[in-house]
């Protein structure tokens, strides 16, 4: 059977955020921007970089997102996602390493209602008629600096977005598990391009992708949407198998 | 109806010595004994890179060694990849006119243009220009085989003029099909007059409604190849035993097995935003037949269970107009040799025969197929 994710959870689980209520209300988020870049990575992120719950895509791929949000219920915010592509059984997924956001408000949001792993810190995506381009700073160190480059119109029907899997804790008979939170926003899409994709700059170790670094440009995309964050459904026990590790939330 | 099998060589991890060699050999005995018992054709799969789920990446080598081994089974080669960093048109018209004389002239061309990122990415070819570069083929290998000397200035390939040899043993030249995956292809193949090789198991409604409109369509087409090949072909599971609970319990491990290890792929939509893939190809139809219609536990149109329930089914594929079907035997190994090959000896036996005297399929008529 496929190969399985072989990452220790232990470092990250005490920190993962705690999720008391998992009947979250949806989120809508107006005419946001989004840019999203895929990658094939190092084969030595293969396995080491997901849980045991999931499979790796092959070849191993990252997905650099930003979204950018001019308004909303906490005001405006911009996020930046690294990713992992797996498949949760045979669902695929995209196993969020770390997050970014520019606003302390709109990343207390998404940690307790989502469980994102997010840390708070500078986040800029720039479009413009030749590209879109996205850096991230922290404690002064650019992290991550990634571009979709000579942007071409498509449809939005054309770009596959991939729902979240967020490493959080929720919990089971009044204690906190680990658990990873399924989160898959629907989206109502007014513009799309598409484009090259271009990292250069990116911090390993700032998106716990160790050794595994972007190797290979796949494709580049950016959109203008809507996007409804959901209600929360589906969660997966990290540790267990595959084909046994997923339960769904009761309403 | 006419009967096959279909091949895509997929090896269970964890991959020993004698892995690989342990399953194509199994092939190869599936292969002989269905040959024995009257099936009409066996087709393996070009892909790469696919660990687990297809390690058949020189399809031309395991089917001459099919052919070698057998003495009526047609061999299938599809579907061959018409994608330049795949195979060049000429590799193509080469190898298969000398598959066509090894084989005394029971070749099958399928065409078709991956639909996975793995393999496009592998060999780095643009997801955007596969179907342009597909539909070049098709059109310039009937060309191939059958001029004299050949030259061609093109949008994707071209070369000055040279004799392309062998030329094939069957006149004028193999059969040509289309892999059906994504919605709509099948109109592709009639209006070009190919046959349609559908890999997709979606439920009978859902055919009967593809396979009417082929049929409407393909009498207004405008030929590739010197003659239309105006023929259904489906692929399948097959699992037959005597009881009827054990075969469908073992069907479905079978469709299981081999639904997850598609599941993993990365397909080329989910990668690479682009018009030339609107939909996920292969993998939302087994999705679908997964959670098609069922009969009693089981998805609807799966050859799985006891010899009655296996004929009732492919009477019902036989009744939406479909031509031949092509089974999956295995997936991954997960059902052992012996098994298969009792399932193929009584597949043979007690089904096969009653479908026996409705073998003049229909043959592909003379071109000029079009009104």
């Amino acid at each position: 059977m496929p190969l399985t994710g072989t990452l220790d959870l232990s470092p990250y689980a005490g920190e993962a955020p705690l999720v008391e209520d998992l009947g979250t209300a949806q989120w809508e988020l107006k005419e946001a921007s989004i840019l999203q870049i895929l990658y094939e990575i190092d084969e030595v992120g293969l396995t080491s970089l997901l849980p045991p719950a999931l499979h790796p895509t092959i070849p191993p791929t990252l997905l650099v997102n930003a979204t950018k949000v001019p308004d909303s219920s906490v005001g405006p915010f911009t996020l930046a996602e690294v990713r992992i592509g797996c498949r949760a059984a045979t669902r695929p997924r995209g196993y969020l390493a770390r997050a970014i956001c520019n606003s302390e408000d709109a990343a207390s949001e998404l940690r307790k209602r989502w469980g994102y792993p997010v840390d708070v810190a500078e986040v800029d995506l720039v479009k413009t008629h030749y590209s879109v381009e996205l850096s991230v700073i922290e404690d002064d160190e650019l992290i991550l600096e990634a571009a979709l480059i000579d942007p071409e119109p498509i449809s939005g029907n054309d770009i596959q977005y991939l729902a979240n899997l967020n490493l959080a804790r929720v919990n089971r008979d009044g204690k906190p598990v680990t658990r990873l939170i399924q989160v898959d926003p629907e989206y109502t899409f007014h513009a799309a391009d598409r484009g090259q994709a271009q990292i250069t700059d990116i911090d390993p170790g700032a998106w716990r992708l160790e050794e595994a670094l972007p190797v290979y440009p796949v494709s580049a995309s950016y959109a203008r949407a809507d996007i409804t964050m959901p209600a929360i459904r589906f969660l997966i026990d990290p540790e267990q198998p595959p084909l046994k590790s997923v339960e769904r939330v009761d309403k | 109806m006419k009967f096959g099998l279909f091949y895509e060589i997929s090896v269970p991890r964890p991959w020993g010595p004698d892995t690989e060699h342990k399953v194509y050999h199994n092939a190869l005995e599936q292969v002989r004994l269905a040959d024995e018992l009257g099936f009409d054709q066996v087709w393996a799969v070009e892909h790469h890179f696919l660990e687990e789920y297809s390690h058949c990446s020189a399809p031309e080598i395991f089917l001459t060694a099919c052919a070698m081994q057998t003495k009526n089974i047609r061999i299938g080669h599809g579907i061959v990849v018409c994608v330049p960093e795949f195979n060049n048109p000429i590799k193509i018209a080469e190898r298969t006119a000398t598959m066509d004389i090894m084989s005394n002239g029971r070749l099958e061309v399928g065409t078709g243009r991956s639909a996975t990122w793995t393999e496009l990415g592998g060999f780095e070819a643009n997801p955007d220009e596969t179907k342009k570069t597909w539909d070049e083929y098709v059109r310039i290998l009937p060309q191939m085989w059958t001029q004299e000397r050949f030259g061609y200035q093109g949008r994707a390939f071209s070369m000055p003029t040279r004799t392309i040899l062998p030329k094939p043993y069957q006149k004028p030249h193999p059969p040509m099909w289309v892999a059906v995956t994504s919605p709509g292809t099948e109109l592709d193949a009639a209006d070009r007059g190919l046959g349609s090789l559908g890999l997709t198991f979606g439920g009978f409604a859902e055919q009967e409604e593809k396979i009417a409109e082929y049929r409407r369509r393909i009498q207004y087409c405008d030929p590739v190849a010197e003659f239309v090949n105006e023929q259904v072909n489906t692929t399948n599971f097959l699992f037959c035993h005597e009881d009827r609970d054990t075969g469908i319990e073992t069907g479905k491990r079978l469709s299981g097995t081999f639904n997850y290890l598609a599941e993993q792929l990365l397909a080329a939509r989910q990668a690479y935003p682009s018009r030339s893939y609107p939909n996920l190809g292969l993998l939302p139809a087994l999705r679908r037949e997964s959670t098609a219609p069922t009969e009693g536990n089981v998805p609807e149109g799966l050859a799985i269970g006891d010899p009655d329930r296996v004929i009732e089914v492919i009477k019902k594929w036989e009744a939406v107009g479909v031509d031949r079907i092509n089974f999956l035997l295995n997936a991954n190994e997960t059902v052992p040799q012996e098994q298969v090959l009792e399932s193929l000896r009584l597949f043979g036996k007690e089904v096969m025969p009653k479908f026996a005297n409705k073998a003049e399929e229909k043959e592909a008529v003379s071109v000029g197929g079009g009104e």
